[in-house]
């Protein structure tokens, strides 16, 4: 008897360690943020008490906060549309049997090792107008003859950053597509071949099928992952100038910790979550379903 | 595919290999190249790099480059915070995570999918959503501008990926053994420990090494929490060389280096694992 009721609570035992960890250092602050959202809060951070969604009407009605939620979208779209099909055929390129494939997978790997931080300031650096070395490289080769301004308007910076964006996130696609490509049965393909069946018939029918779970997996991740990135627009223009560059998270850092505006930083928190809330699940359930015909 | 059969080489074949070549090609320089404008700038002299006439190569190799940042910066003490913050996120990360991983693969229990859940939403936190509700509760702990602080929220918003990557680890593992062992008399967190982690010790050490990268990657946490210069991991201090007024190009790349080398080199040894991994802690339900 006292052995079975050991085994009911035994499972409890051994999750609660990661239940703890997790409820103090993500759940408590999820909270925290929704009572600040909901709140009015003094410059200082503290909690004056309940005010409604007045930090909601104040965010929504800023001129700043649409700007900011088209940039976040255009990044969010750009970067993980662009990165997904550059890693798939990444991925493509690299399953093919040739000389050097494992070294060629060991350096494109690298973008997704190095932190983002030091990936911005680089590219911050070699599109720089007066120094970088785009332009001394382009100069060199004679594809220009002077200094070109890569950065001349703030949509052409928020774009670089884009590229970087999407530079950084390649690799982690292409691991994954190749994840799946490798699970795939060889048989497949030869009989497709014995069928008749063209490159791009294998491909449509065969391949993209097959690693659509590895596909969703990675896209699902990015979304959410690229939705909050936050060190490559802080490092490459921290959201200038005025918010023509700012994302959510930006905008929400520099609502929170320079103007003192925590009520309204929390409702733009929340106004992201939901965001991504909805956009991942819409995503998870179409692609489940899809995948529920096969 | 795999052509078991020689073909006679056709010449449509060897255009599409040297294709495939010439884009492998292009991949690898165009990946290749800001480490390389990186690598050449910290060799390079400031008034080299601020020359009107600029230079790809450095003319002259400045290797003192890599020895000033030392003196220049506490650069020591931001590695060594980088390492306690990586190494001590890893350690309470496995801590919490091998156990609830091994329950949620070997035990049936009331609310095993709700936990499953809410590691999955858990993800979709990033740590710069919650800032300011993390922020508070650093307050209240008496953890802001303390490595102990970072180290505890790595350990947090890496659970997700920890249980992930060891559940399916374990479930790919059969629980024979382990019923064998109890069997014979030993305790769950016996045979755990003496049967399962042993035959599990692959994916357990990619999932580390993966964590580790991760915390010793992480920048915007340690931003917002970290004022005192000393306390600062590498990826916040080394912007100590790009100020306001001016940038020291050199230091800061030379100094970039040494935050990127170690992670690239561990990261090329999980890269294969790791992702069968994320794929397998995700297929089996």
């Amino acid at each position: 008897m006292k052995k079975n009721s050991f085994r009911k609570v035994e499972p409890y035992i051994w999750i609660a360690p990661s239940i703890i960890l997790m409820a103090i250092f993500i759940l408590v602050p999820i909270v925290f943020v929704f009572r600040m959202a909901l709140s009015d809060v003094s410059k200082a951070g503290l909690i004056r008490g309940f005010n409604g969604v007045a930090n909601f009407t104040k965010v929504l009605k800023s001129a700043a906060f649409g700007l900011v939620l088209k940039n976040t979208l255009v990044w969010t779209v750009a970067v993980v549309v662009l990165s997904t099909i550059l890693g798939f055929v990444l991925a493509l390129i690299l399953n093919n049997q040739f000389k050097g494939r494992k070294v060629a997978r060991a350096i494109v790997v690298f973008p997704w090792a190095t932190t983002l931080v030091i990936q911005a300031s680089v590219w911050n650096f070699i599109i720089n107008t007066d120094y970088g070395t785009l332009n001394t490289l382009l100069i060199k080769l004679g594809i220009i003859d002077h200094a070109v301004n890569w950065t001349s308007t703030p949509a052409i910076y928020f774009n670089w950053e884009i590229a970087c964006g999407i530079f950084v996130t390649i690799p982690f696609v292409t691991f994954c597509v190749l994840s799946g490509l490798q699970s795939i049965d060889t048989t497949y393909y030869e009989a497709a071949t014995v069928d008749g069946a063209n490159y791009w018939q294998k491909l449509f029918k065969i391949t993209l099928p097959l690693v659509r779970s590895s596909l969703t997996v990675s896209t699902v991740l990015n979304i959410i992952y690229v939705f909050n990135s936050f060190p490559i627009v802080w490092t490459m223009t921290k959201g200038d100038p005025a918010n023509y560059t700012d994302t959510l998270v930006t905008y929400l850092y520099k609502l929170a910790f320079y103007n003192g505006r925590q009520g309204e930083a929390a409702a733009v928190s929340v106004i992201g979550f939901v965001i991504l809330l909805v956009c991942a699940s819409v995503y998870m359930i179409y692609t489940l379903r899809k995948g529920d015909d096969y | 595919m795999n052509e078991t059969v020689k073909k006679p080489v056709s010449v449509k074949k060897v255009i599409l290999r040297a294709l495939l070549y010439l884009v492998v090609l292009d991949v690898c320089v165009i990946t290749l190249y800001p480490y390389f404008a990186m690598f050449c700038t910290a060799l390079k002299s400031r008034a080299e790099i601020f020359s009107p006439h600029g230079t790809i190569l450095p003319v002259h190799a400045l290797w003192s480059n890599f020895i000033d940042i030392w003196s220049r910066a506490p650069m020591a003490r931001y590695l060594l915070n980088s390492i306690l913050v990586a190494g001590g996120s890893t350690v309470i990360a496995m801590l919490c995570g091998i156990p609830a991983a091994y329950a949620l693969a070997r035990m049936r229990f009331k609310g095993q999918t709700a936990f499953l859940g809410f590691v999955i939403v858990s993800q979709m936190f990033a740590p710069v959503v919650l800032l300011i509700g993390i922020y508070k509760v650093m307050l209240t702990l008496g953890l802001t501008d303390s490595i102990l602080g970072l180290v505890f929220i790595n350990a947090a918003f890496n659970q997700a990926f920890t249980i992930w990557l060891l559940r399916g680890t374990f479930l790919g593992i059969s629980s024979e053994m382990e019923q064998a062992a109890t069997i014979d008399g030993c305790t769950r967190l016996q045979s755990m420990l003496r049967v399962l982690l042993p035959v599990a010790a692959p994916g357990i050490v990619t999932t580390l090494i993966f964590i580790f990268i991760n915390a010793w990657n992480e920048y915007t946490v340690a931003l917002c929490l970290i004022s005192t210069d000393t306390n600062k991991p590498l990826t916040v201090g080394i912007n100590i060389f790009n100020g306001y007024n001016m940038i020291e190009w050199q230091y800061l790349f030379a100094a970039s280096i040494f935050a990127i080398i170690p992670v690239v080199i561990l990261f090329m040894g999980i890269e294969k694992n790791l992702v069968s991994g994320l794929a397998s802690g995700g297929v089996k339900g």
